[in-house]
């Protein structure tokens, strides 16, 4: 149901011990809502542009004249060269 | 994990359940009831500890208990400490949903120091008088209480970093325009933090039974 309502990472963590009910048990849970906002994921998703981004991330790191795990490790070179931490 | 597993579908099945628009009213006005009687004390309407017992039984962080007085803090009556799920950081805005008579949401003022800020919201009109006695009894400025529905909350998308909530969404008629909501008035990043009640049992085949047990 969190899912549904737009969540990601959604847990149950576990029990508060509380119940208020033989048949019933008190429970903490957690989600978040990710770092793209509703509005702009939607944007997104009704211009196709995740779906094409998925489509060149796929091919540029697919097997070729250079294997999949080299690209991946000239990639990371790069992305610290460039000086991205995220 | 079985167990677990089963937890897990018994929420679902009992929070999309439907309801007729009587029914609904008939819920409504019955929390509005109850609340209304635990507003003046909480003592004697539930199973579980209320007041300081039940702060210290979950394992409130004494420090912030020890900073609200002994009449705020026996007006207490949470299912669970939401705080458990994750850090609040000073300067963060966070809502309160269901607040009830304010302990949980005084707690995060306390927590978000005087460069964040605090909602609480309930739909029960006595809580929100006994809330704001208890913020009258305190020095915090940076705490509004105000009467609201979950299904509707009254504020701009993307207004709160932290969305708190105890022993509330399981008393919500519709839980998922209620998710709705708070999905929309959390900021990118945003977090969900709930202590709630979820029926592990079988729901009644009967749907006036179940109007019935909504408050066990």
């Amino acid at each position: 149901m969190l899912k549904e309502a737009g969540f990601v990472d959604a847990e149950l963590v576990g029990e508060t011990g509380f119940n208020s009910s033989p048949v019933t048990r008190g429970m903490l849970f957690r989600a978040r809502k990710s770092a793209i906002s509703e509005v702009r994921r939607f944007d997104m998703q009704t211009k196709g542009v995740l779906s094409k981004y998925q489509e060149f991330f796929d091919s540029a790191y697919g097997e070729g004249a250079i294997d999949r795990k080299t690209k991946h490790l000239i990639a990371l070179g790069a992305s610290l060269a460039a000086g991205c931490e995220a | 994990m079985e167990r677990e597993g089963e937890g897990i579908t018994s929420v679902k099945r009992q929070w999309t359940m439907e309801l007729a628009a009587e029914d609904r009213r008939r819920i409504e006005e019955s929390i509005r009831q109850k609340y209304s009687k635990v507003a003046t004390s909480p003592d004697g309407h539930f199973r579980y500890p209320t007041g300081l017992a039940a702060l210290e039984t979950l394992d409130y962080a004494g420090e912030m208990i020890r900073k609200l007085s002994t009449s705020i803090l026996s007006s207490y009556c949470g299912v669970g400490n939401p705080f458990k799920l994750g850090t609040i950081d000073s300067g963060e805005t966070i809502l309160d949903v269901g607040c009830g008579s304010g302990v949980d949401t005084l707690i995060a003022a306390l927590m978000v120091g005087s460069e964040g800020k605090v909602v609480g919201i309930d739909m029960s009109p006595e809580m929100i008088e006994q809330a704001t006695e208890n913020l009258m009894k305190t020095d915090i400025k940076n705490v509004i209480f105000q009467e609201a529905s979950a299904e509707e909350l009254p504020f701009p998308d993307e207004s709160f970093g932290v969305v708190i909530s105890n022993g509330v969404f399981n008393l919500i008629p519709d839980k998922m325009k209620a998710l709705t909501e708070v999905f929309r008035v959390l900021k990118p990043r945003g977090r969900l933090m709930i202590a709630d009640q979820i029926l592990t049992g079988q729901l009644p085949e009967d749907t006036k039974a179940r109007i019935e047990s909504w408050f066990r």
